[in-house]
Parts: structure tokens; sequence; C-alpha cells
């Protein structure tokens, strides 16, 4: 059963089609990294998911309802945007207060969840003495409100401190234990991928990548680097074996399209020392941004 | 609704705009009492006797219609100057359903204003006329519709503060609009050589409320008309500019 369904999605604004043919899956229970370049169409999708902004084309629903269909959306989907904003004269604890109202939930809630983020020293002060960290945690506490089974997070990360990302990951690790789908968008895969157990890249509105972390990097580029006194001679018995080899210095070579047994046996064979040999793969980040960088400049 | 109209209420008391704007009223209002005082019994002045009750009451009318269309203003256009849009949408998806919730609770904001611009003016006044020994009957018929017409009037002097906010998302430039129409709206009928307009525009319908006389449309048609009028910006802000996409 899919939490989130996106078909055929775009929007346009004026000349630019901020989000081109989007689609993709949520499964419920899962948490997926949201991923593309400032500027991808995250926050669009995002938007059109909530029924913010209208699509020019195709759906974004919750399992097939629309934002606007639920029958009680603050308890099913719990959402932090970016320009969600709070009147800067208002508390903490009167603004959650002002939401629980309207979406008829119990004032008790406005209290539990401030203390779930942290605030609860800071809720009767003003929002508009607030750090961007604070706001980032009252927004959270907001999409905490209705204790929702899907929660949409647009950088939930960015004004937050170190600590303060630390203690947003447990949030989220801590949400997906409790069987709940999260949405979570970011444009650096460094910041998602010891929480998500997938990610959706999109880049120029377009889907580029959805898979786990563990088949994105497995399919990424891997070479094997080797240091011996004999770099010409190795080079020369691997390449006639077939294997892509580049001599990177005088006595290194990086070889790709084998692995490291086959390197080792082929030294062994020619009786070449071997000084040191190790296994690489591009990292997630490189991944990231050759998958998003494909096909032309961002503009 | 009941929920959101709460929700409304709520909003309004949690800020000191609308505590700013009961504590002008009052404060203008007892102003205007004490010039009154001052210069009512000379020559082209209203005359201290029993008569000048019902128009007591009103005395405040002039600046308490524009806080009202200035409160409502900023209920509506604070939530795009400040971005609270997005999370009062998100609990309420249904747009259409904020701005009829905006609309009761401004319009009673709205009464209360009035209650206390009159309950200063009469709280003034009637100690002042006993003191010139002015027998005042407060349980008048003129002046509880006086009374009325105020509330009313300054309910829905509100309610068109938000229709003028949900169709001109601007703060500023709704209130300079609402403003700027007042003016306006003065001087069409002489411009236009259409004295029997003023009636039918929404300021000359609103003034039936708390003063009907054979210049203006009845008490009732006038407020029905006035009402109308605020509603119409309502439902046409809403329908054309409340429910585009908020980015």
């Amino acid at each position: 059963m899919s939490a989130i369904n996106v078909h055929g999605l775009s929007k346009r604004f004026g000349d630019v089609l901020a989000v081109d043919g989007l689609g993709f899956d949520v499964e419920e229970g899962t948490v997926v990294g949201f991923l593309g370049p400032n500027g991808a169409g995250k926050t669009t999708t995002l938007r059109m998911l909530l029924g913010l902004v209208a699509p020019t084309a195709g759906t974004a629903t919750f399992a097939g309802r629309a934002y606007r269909e639920l029958p009680a959306p603050t308890r099913m989907v719990g959402a932090v945007l970016e320009a969600s904003g709070f009147h800067p004269g208002r508390s903490a604890r009167n603004h959650l207060r002002v939401l629980a109202t309207a979406a008829g939930l119990p004032g008790s809630r406005v209290d539990e969840v401030l203390g779930q983020v942290g605030l609860a020293d800071a809720a009767g002060r003003r929002v508009g003495g607030f750090s961007l960290g604070m706001r980032q945690r009252l927004g959270l506490a907001a999409a905490l409100l209705g204790d929702p089974g899907v929660l949409l997070l647009d950088e939930p990360a960015n004004g937050l401190d170190p600590e303060g990302i630390h203690w947003l990951r447990g949030l989220i690790r801590r949400q997906a234990d409790e069987g709940r789908t999260v949405l979570v968008s970011s444009h650096l895969l460094a910041e998602v991928a010891q929480t998500v157990d997938q990610v959706v890249i999109i880049a120029r509105g377009r889907l580029v990548a959805h898979s786990t972390l563990a088949d994105l990097t497995a399919g990424a580029a891997a070479a094997v680097r080797v240091r011996t006194p004999q770099a010409e001679a190795l080079r020369d018995r691997l390449a006639a074996g077939g294997a892509a080899v580049q001599l990177d210095g005088p006595d290194k070579l990086v070889v790709t399209g084998v692995t490291t047994e086959q390197v080792g046996r082929a030294a062994a064979a020619a009786g070449i020392v071997l000084h040191e040999m190790r296994f690489e793969r591009s990292n997630l980040e490189e991944v990231f941004l050759e998958l998003t960088n494909h096909g032309g400049n961002r503009s | 609704m009941t929920r959101l109209v709460n929700a409304e209420l709520l909003k309004l008391r949690t800020t000191r705009t609308a505590v700013g704007v009961f504590a002008l009223t009052v404060a203008v209002t007892a102003l205007i009492m004490t010039a009154v005082m001052l210069i009512a019994g000379r020559p082209g002045q209203p005359a201290i006797d029993s008569g000048i009750l019902p128009d007591l009451v009103v005395v405040a009318k002039g600046p308490l219609v524009i806080f009202a269309l200035i409160l409502g203003v900023l209920g509506m256009s604070g939530e795009f100057r400040h971005g609270t849009a997005t999370p009062t949408f998100l609990v309420t998806p249904h747009r259409g359903r904020v701005v009829a919730a905006k609309v009761v609770a401004h319009a009673l904001a709205g009464v209360t204003l009035a209650a206390a611009s009159a309950v200063v003016a009469l709280g003034i006044g009637l100690p002042w006329l006993r003191s010139k020994g002015v027998e005042v009957a407060i349980f008048d018929a003129d002046v509880g519709s006086r009374l009325l017409g105020l509330a009313a009037t300054s309910a829905l002097h509100a309610v068109l503060g938000i229709g003028l906010a949900a169709l001109i998302r601007n703060q500023v430039v709704a209130v300079a609009a609402g403003l700027l129409w007042m003016r306006i709206e003065d001087l069409l009928p002489a411009v236009l050589h259409r004295p029997g307009l003023g009636r039918w525009l929404p300021e000359g319908a609103a003034a039936a409320l708390t003063g009907a006389s054979p210049a203006t449309l009845s008490m009732w048609a006038g407020g029905l008309l006035f009402a109308a009028y605020g509603l119409a910006l309502a439902l046409i802000g809403t329908r054309f500019v409340v429910r585009r996409d908020l980015t």
C-alpha cells in the first residue's frame, strides 16, 4: 500500500516548467529522501501534494485521495514547509493553539508537541524573537499536532545547528519506527543518507532516480587503486586482460572493470610486487551530483 | 465552522493588533466626547438637552468604522504578509471556509469595538448631562436603534475590510484603497451629476444604519446593501485571489 502517489505531475509558472511529468510512489511506513538541487522542483511538488499549489497536469495524492478531500487532513498528514510563517507577535503556544482549535484537536496536544520538539521552555515567548532553528522546531511541532501517519518535511534541517540536525534525525527515525511514512526533502544527500530507506532524486522537475541507497551506490562506478614499483608492467598485463587501466603517478594505477581478486591474480602470475591495493567506490555525493547534472547544466 | 470561527477569534486575541485597535477606539471616543462637551450648547452646536443622547451614541462613528475596516483588512492580509496562510490552509484546505470564518469573527470584533465606543460615549455623556440638569432616558427607542446601527456598521465595515483584503493581498494597498474609496464616494454623486446615487454606494448605504433620513435608504435596506457589498468583495476575492497558488 502506498501512502503517497505522484503521477504525471507538472507545474508551469509562466515560462518555467518547474515540475515536468514527475511520477513516484512512497510506500507506507518508509522514510524517503526527496532530493535534488535547489530549484529542482521539490518544494513545488510538496506544495502540490498539499493542495497549496494547483498542478498544471497530473495528480498528487495520499493513498489516492487529494489533500483537500481528506476528512481530517491534520490527523493524516503533517507538513513542514519552508515558507510557512508565524505571526511575529504571537507566542509559540498560541500559534499552535490557533491551529489546534481550527483542526478540532484537543488543547493538550499543544504542550505535548512543544515538549516533543524541545520548545516547552520557550512556549510563552513571541515567535518574533525566535532563531531560525527554533522556528523550524515550531514548524515541526505544528506538523506533529495531529499525530499524522504521513510527514512531509521540506528542508527541515535548514537553520538547525549540528546538534539540532542530530536531534532531527532521531525524531525522523522515531517517527519511522512508529510506522509513519516520512518524505523528507533536501538538496544535500549526505544530510539524509543516514535516515532514509529510499531516495527519490529529481532534477529540473524530472525524476532521475528512485531506489534504495544501496542500489544507488551499487550502480556507481567503482575502481581498484594499486601501488606497485612495477606499475607499467602491471598496466600492460591488466590491459591485455581487457581492463581499463590508468597510470596515476610513477607507481600508481587506477583500474576499472575488474575486481581486486583479478588484479591480485594477475600480479602474482607476472611476479609483480604490490605495496597497496584497495577497492574504491564513488561516494554517494558524487553519484548524486552525477545524476542531477546529467543531461546538461542547470539553468 | 464554529471551530474555524473560534480559531479566528483566538487569532484576534493573541496578538496586539486587535487589542491596540480596541484601545484606540476607546481613546478616540473619549477624546471626541471631551470635544463635544466643550463646544455643545454654543451657537451652531447641538443644544444640551435630552435630544442629544442618540447623537452621543454614534459620536465616534467616523473613526470607529475606519478602525473596524482596518481590523478586517489586517485580519485577512496578515495571513499572506506573515506567511501564516500556509499553516492556515493546511489545517483548512477549503479556503472559502477560512474567509467565511474570518467574516464572522471580524464582524463580532466590529460589534465589540462599537460596544466599547458606545460604552465610553455614554459613560462620559450621561454623568455630564446629569450634571447639566438634563433628564435623559437611556431606554429610548432612538438610543436603541442608534446602538444597533453602530454595532451593525462597525461589524459590516470589518467585513468590508476582509473583502477588500481578500481581493487585494497587499495590506497597505488594501487599507489605502478602502480609505480612498470613502473620499471618492463623497465626491462621486456630484461629479456624475447624480445626487441620488449616493445612497446606493457602500458608504451611503452604511449611513442609513446610523441615521436614516429621506436622503438615505431605510435602515434595513441600507444595512443589507452594505453587507452585500462586503460579502460580494469577499466572494470575488476568494474565487480569484485567495485560491491562487501559495508558493
